[in-house]
């Protein structure tokens, strides 16, 4: 409830009215409690809230709805959504406090190198004290002994530790990092390498010991023998019970395997196969197509074989095409003024949870109109649901203290054929 | 089945003896001068005071109440002052008894302002004296329960009574004030009373004229109306007070010359049906009559 601006707390004219009806608020005005009557008389004008959109309001408060105003400038697009943005609800410009930032960065790691180098064996120290503060004086010298390791191999190593965690995979030989490597034709010749079949039945050559220069360290690896391994394997024959058989059986009656075919086998690549079907096709067509359906000039619409499921199918001949309701919502002008959304409505139970900074997605939108007035067309209802984003629009139907909800749903016929 | 011309039933008479059901005549003359006034708020006239309401009630105009019980403010089955009336009410009320309409008069505060600090002032002695009787009966209470027991807590609070006089503070913010529903004071300022209700109801329409002179006539026959939004007509009709009986139609007021489409007929006799309620297709017609027609729906089973 409220808001707050300037360091002061303000109500909005309805929430207050509100209060009072309740209670728990008194309102003032030079020096003078203001009864209720005249709570409505001020608070409730056409610029502010009107008073059918008072009984709306304070309809749902009692039920224990929260009830704040639409802001159109809150509405996430659809694009934004899809970026996940963090939520700036407050609107009074506070820029987000900005973190310092721990991108890796190339170039500042190097500086911070060369600036921190001098003073590197007191720091370095100073880390392991800091670290190890209770450790016996052994340890300690251990601590060192590993410290003095560690600065061998990477002659670069910076002594600060986040700089070290963010740049491990910086390669920081001595000769530049990225480009040179680039250039170099690519160390691996990919066609003298085989991969060797451990499926083949018969007997297996070793494989061989790969190349040194790509172990790391003093790694090496010999000979390996296939033998062992596969002994270790599974390898027995599968024993299938009586159904399961007959379940195969009937699986492969039905099933062509696409290499029996003589011809699929003689090709040589994917050029040759889909030539192969495209012959196949041909000769299949000439068959199955009249002249008196083909050939005049009102042709069907579609082939036969070319489409796999009826669901493309249906989508081919289809002459009316579903629509949802936020089709075409985007190009319609904001047009009518007496339609608007006026308030979000969010669950009750979600009180305890609700802050004003980060409200959430609310419930539902409200627009509130008159029992005599006209009913929504669907111009009014695409322009609704359109600037309310993906939150489905209520309306709210107030006639003389009686208050209706209603509530316009996208519905799609169902289709008997999956896609 | 067909719909068929009805003559309406006479209303029952209340058995209770207080008010009648049958409104005598109403002979208008220049004198009648109620101080009962309606006040306009955006396009609806309100009424504030609970004399005004029961003195509509007496007129058999009903209204809706739509703001907070004042014992009960957060439930939503009893609603509390205003009452909210139909435009045809409110005109009724205006031509028939003599209300006025008004807009919200301007303040005058500074007089009103040192009342008000005066008045709280006076409040606030009265209440902190009747809570100082009220704490010296309390500690009278425990010590007279307390009768032969601990010595030491008997002194205690007969100490405390005695010093009850001195010491005795009422805090301000624990005085009870009050929030009026309706404006104090006159309620409207004497100049504004001569408000006409046809102010008001500036867009008057053709189909207000109908609602108002079916409105008009059904209430002379002595029946009380509501509101009909809820079973999609015009006005609810009760034989009685809307608190003693049910509705028996729902109104719907239509120009003698349409042409209603069937399936809307059909609609609104199933509704009626449904929720045992006749259905009146009421229409003025030019003499200055109404003609009732009342559809009955029965399925063939």
């Amino acid at each position: 409830m409220g808001f707050s601006e300037h360091g002061k707390q303000f109500l909005l004219p309805e929430e207050a009215l509100y209060l009072m009806e309740c209670g728990s608020v008194q309102v003032f005005l030079h020096g003078l409690p203001l009864s209720i009557q005249e709570g409505y008389e001020m608070f409730l004008s056409p610029s502010t809230v009107t008073l059918q959109q008072y009984e709306v309001f304070s309809h749902l408060k009692r039920l224990g709805y929260i009830v704040t105003r639409f802001e159109p400038s809150c509405v996430l697009s659809h694009y934004e959504r899809t970026l996940n943005l963090p939520v700036q609800r407050d609107r009074q410009g506070r820029a987000l406090k900005r973190k310092r930032s721990h991108s890796p960065h190339s170039e500042r790691p190097a500086d911070e190198q060369e600036g921190e180098e001098s003073t590197e064996p007191p720091d370095h120290e100073a880390k392991n004290q800091r670290f190890d503060p209770e450790n016996h004086p052994d340890s300690l010298t251990e601590e060192k002994d590993q410290g003095e390791v560690e600065d061998k191999p990477v002659a670069m190593e910076s002594t600060s530790d986040a700089v070290l965690a963010r740049n491990w995979w910086v390669d920081r030989s001595p000769r530049s990092p990225m480009s040179p490597t680039r250039s170099q034709a690519p160390r691996w010749d990919f066609f003298t390498i085989t991969f060797p079949d451990l499926g083949a039945r018969g007997p297996l050559s070793p494989l061989v010991a790969p190349d040194p220069t790509v172990l790391p360290g003093e790694l090496s690896v010999s000979e390996c023998e296939l033998t062992p391994w596969l002994q270790r394997l599974n390898l027995r024959k599968e024993r299938l019970s009586r159904r399961e058989q007959e379940r195969e059986q009937a699986r492969r009656r039905y099933q062509r395997s696409v290499n029996d075919d003589k011809e699929v086998r003689r090709c040589g690549n994917w050029a040759e196969y889909q030539e192969l079907l495209r012959r196949r096709r041909r000769h299949h067509g000439q068959r199955d197509r009249p002249p008196h359906l083909w050939e005049s000039t009102v042709k069907p619409l579609v082939q036969p074989g070319q489409h796999t499921s009826p669901g493309e199918l249906l989508d081919k001949i289809s002459i009316i095409k579903p629509s949802r309701l936020l089709d075409g919502a985007a190009r319609l002008e904001e047009g009518a003024d007496e339609w608007k959304i006026s308030f979000d409505v969010f669950q009750p139970d979600t009180v305890a949870e609700f802050k004003k900074s980060k409200p959430g997605k609310p419930y539902s939108r409200l627009c509130v109109c008159s029992f005599e007035g006209p009913v929504p067309d669907l111009r009014v209802l695409k322009q609704l649901a359109f600037q309310s984003g993906d939150i489905p629009v209520t309306f709210a139907v107030v006639d003389h203290g009686d208050i209706s909800f209603y509530c316009f749903k996208d519905f799609q016929l169902p289709t008997d054929v999956s896609h | 089945s067909f719909p068929a011309r009805a003559v309406l039933p006479p209303p029952r008479p209340v058995s209770l003896g207080v008010a009648s059901a049958q409104r005598p005549k109403v002979i208008k003359t220049a004198a009648m001068d109620t101080d009962c006034v309606m006040h306009a708020c955006g396009s609806s006239a309100l009424l504030w005071r609970a004399a005004e309401a029961r003195a509509a009630r007496r007129a058999g105009i009903v209204g809706t109440l739509v703001g907070a019980l004042a014992r009960q403010p957060r439930q939503n089955a009893r609603l509390g002052r205003p009452v909210e009336l139909l435009k045809e009410e409110a005109r009724l009320l205006g031509e028939e008894e003599g209300w006025a309409l008004s807009h919200a008069p301007e303040r005058s505060e500074v007089r009103l302002a040192e009342q008000h600090r005066e008045r709280m002032e006076h409040s606030y002695a009265e209440q902190s004296l009747l809570a100082l009787q009220e704490r010296k009966a309390v500690l009278q209470r425990v010590l007279a329960e307390k009768q032969g027991a601990d010595d030491d807590d008997n002194r205690a609070v007969r100490d405390r009574l005695g010093n009850l006089d001195d010491t005795f503070s009422f805090p301000r913010s624990a005085m009870a004030v009050q929030l009026s529903t309706a404006r104090a004071g006159l309620g409207h300022d004497p100049e504004e009373r001569r408000f006409l209700v046809s102010e008001l109801l500036r867009t008057r329409d053709e189909q207000f004229e109908i609602r108002f002179r079916v409105f008009r006539d059904l209430r002379n026959k002595g029946f009380y109306l509501t509101s009909g939004g809820k079973f999609g007509g015009d006005y609810l009709v009760y034989p009685g007070d809307p608190l003693r009986f049910h509705a028996h139609f729902i109104a719907l007021c239509v120009a003698l010359e349409t042409a209603l489409p069937l399936c809307d007929v059909l609609a609104l006799s199933r509704l009626g049906v449904n929720v045992k309620k006749t259905v009146l297709l009421c229409s003025p017609s030019s003499e200055g009559t109404v003609a009732y027609t009342s559809l009955q729906w029965s399925g063939m089973a």
